[in-house]
């Protein structure tokens, strides 16, 4: 930490702090009101991810990869089974592609509802956590009629998925979206034009384009900066290329261009997109093709690398598979979103308030099972 | 006759090339018709791959979304100015998946990396080490480029007994966590680095985990640290 001056003072928030988001320990050097400098301590949550996926096979790490992200469980298995799946070569059909669209955009609202509601709680906002709390528990019933998992659902499997939709989960979905579309409105009038939210949040925490780049920061934290960049749309992996939707970008709307508003603002509009993605993804979605058509017998990808990023609900999350030919993996590694952007939370949060400090952390919504692994 | 007949046969497919179709189907020996029905297809066989390489380039300049070939072609162009650039640091000229570099000037080609504007490789999307055996660590650096839409892997391998590697967490601020995550699991030391800390594991942990030799320490402050479990029961 260095040497403390006559004024400073040093102060621990968290590891058990509700503002933290799980375990994380900030270590805050004060000025007074003023925070100088911000050290994170990580690991409390460290299980071990990618040591135990060398030992175990290319299936068992499915559920793993759950736990990792525990708010976006299904973009997790995803990314590993997209990645796996380039590795291997496999090419699956049109009903499996539609529907792993389906489950990862609803999850990507889920996610998105749960980092907002949680966003108004450190700010001191109450209600809305309830209410956008209240929505998400109509996607995890859709879920939950798919799989039986509310929250970790090990449902995409390398060359399928483990359960096909359910009679009656399309309307089951239109009626959600019906429901949900004009509920959006409602937290656009209780949070983002609220007097005291947008005190708290605009013209703070700016993130530059430059920072964010350097600092590897991606998803709506980076799009929020005002970087065009999705991979759904820059370097489209499954279906995502048929369907259209736009990018949303931090436009400065209440203070300037990258500041916690944005954050918080480019992740509503991003919930329309999905929602926009979901109605075609629906509409086209083939009834026949079975689901379980191209699960390979055995799992034993070629000697080979590979790197492969989808977008999560927090970002870039990639998958980095070294194969030896066998059936386990020789190296696993994932990038995880949040971690990156926790790292620049020293370089944006310093010379802010200390309760600055809690909106800024809050505004980059991260997931500390995904940083620890 | 057979020089006859090979120059009947040249001249017929230049004639089928260009669409003519006709003379080849007039003639009334069978075994001449065919096989010069047969020269020609392997004409038009020989004579698509340009076609489609063209193709490809044309695709390749329109747009440079991901395009296999001209990422394969940027590794080439890479390895080749590296080399030109930095003489000896390239390790393997084969450079059709990743570039293997020697760790000495990694500093510099980095820097030179992100600010050449043909490369400008802004963004450092994944760094991690790998343990490949026979004593070798490799770390690894998957790097893209906001701008051209480009990405690329680096490789440098070093041996087990003196792992450092110069850091670059001070051209992409990024490296600063991912080379802390790489020296708490595979003990890579990235020299230069301003702090170099064990980021996910305590301070007082011993040994790197991700290395293949590794052993789980037996107590920790006195607490008995669990042991992996060999297989599945």
């Amino acid at each position: 930490m260095g040497v403390v001056h006559g004024q400073e003072m040093v102060l621990n928030i968290g590891p058990q702090h509700p503002a933290t988001h799980g375990v994380l320990r900030l270590q805050v050097k004060t000025d007074g009101e003023v925070v100088s400098e911000i050290t994170p301590y990580l690991g409390y949550l460290h299980r071990c991810f990618e040591k135990h996926c060398e030992n175990v096979t290319y299936e068992q790490v499915i559920p793993y990869t759950d736990r990792c992200d525990y708010l976006a469980s299904m973009t997790n298995n995803f990314g590993y089974v997209v990645a796996v799946e380039a590795l291997m070569d496999i090419k699956v059909n049109d009903r499996v592609e539609h529907i792993r669209v389906i489950m990862a955009e609803l999850q990507r609202i889920a996610s998105h509802l749960l980092g907002l509601g949680a966003f108004g709680l450190d700010v001191g906002a109450f209600t809305p956590f309830l209410h956008m709390l209240r929505d998400r528990e109509r996607i995890l019933d859709l879920f939950e009629m798919t799989c039986g998992a509310r929250l970790l659902y090990n449902y995409m499997w390398v060359g399928g998925l483990s359960h096909d939709l359910p009679v009656g989960f399309v309307e089951s979905t239109y009626n959600f979206l019906d429901y949900f579309e004009p509920k959006i409105d409602e937290f656009v009038n209780l949070l983002v034009h609220n007097k005291i939210f947008v005190e708290r949040t605009a013209d703070i925490g700016r993130m530059p384009q430059e920072v964010a780049v350097s600092y590897g920061v991606t998803g709506p934290n980076l799009r929020a900066s005002g970087v065009k960049w999705d991979l759904r749309k820059n370097d489209p992996y499954s279906i995502y290329k048929s369907f259209e939707f736009d990018v949303p970008v931090g436009e400065g709307g209440k203070g300037s261009v990258g500041d916690c508003w944005d954050r918080f603002y480019v992740r509503v509009l991003e919930m329309k997109e999905s929602i926009k993605i979901l109605r075609q993804a629906l509409a086209s979605l083939p009834k026949e093709g079975d689901i379980h058509q191209s699960i390979p017998k055995k799992i034993r990808p070629p000697k080979g690398t590979i790197y492969k990023r989808t977008e999560s609900p927090r970002g870039d999350l990639g998958y980095y598979i070294e194969s030896d030919g066998t059936n386990i993996p020789y190296r696993l590694k994932m990038r995880s979103p949040a971690f990156t952007a926790l790292s620049v939370i020293d370089e944006i949060a310093a010379g802010w308030l200390l309760s600055d400090v809690l909106a800024i952390l809050g505004s980059l919504d991260i997931v500390l099972g995904e940083i620890d692994r | 006759m057979n020089e006859d007949q090979d120059k009947l046969i040249a001249e017929l497919v230049e004639k089928g090339l260009a669409g003519d179709m006709e003379p080849i189907n007039e003639i009334e020996d069978r075994v001449l018709r065919s096989k010069a029905k047969a020269a020609l297809v392997k004409a038009k066989r020989s004579a698509k791959p340009q076609e489609t390489e063209d193709h490809v380039k044309k695709v390749s300049d329109k747009s440079s979304i991901d395009d296999k070939s001209l990422s394969e072609n940027l590794n080439e162009n890479i390895g080749e100015m590296v080399n030109e650039k930095f003489p000896g640091s390239l390790v393997n000229e084969n450079t059709e998946t990743h570039i293997q570099l020697a760790p000495d000037h990694w500093f510099e080609i980095a820097g030179w990396l992100k600010s050449e504007p043909s490369l400008s490789f802004d963004s450092l999307q994944c760094q991690t080490g790998i343990d490949i055996g026979e004593n070798t660590l490799e770390a690894r650096y998957n790097l893209h480029s906001m701008k051209h839409n480009h990405c690329t892997e680096i490789r440098i391998s070093v041996s087990i007994n003196k792992p450092v590697i110069p850091s670059v967490e001070q051209i992409w601020r990024i490296a600063d966590w991912f080379e802390r995550e790489t020296y708490d699991m595979l003990g890579i030391e990235f020299s230069d680095h301003r702090d170099l800390r064990r980021i996910l594991l305590p301070d007082d942990w011993e040994g790197w985990p991700l290395r293949k030799d590794y052993q789980v320490q037996e107590t920790y402050h006195g607490i008995e640290v669990p042991k992996m479990k060999e297989g599945w029961e």
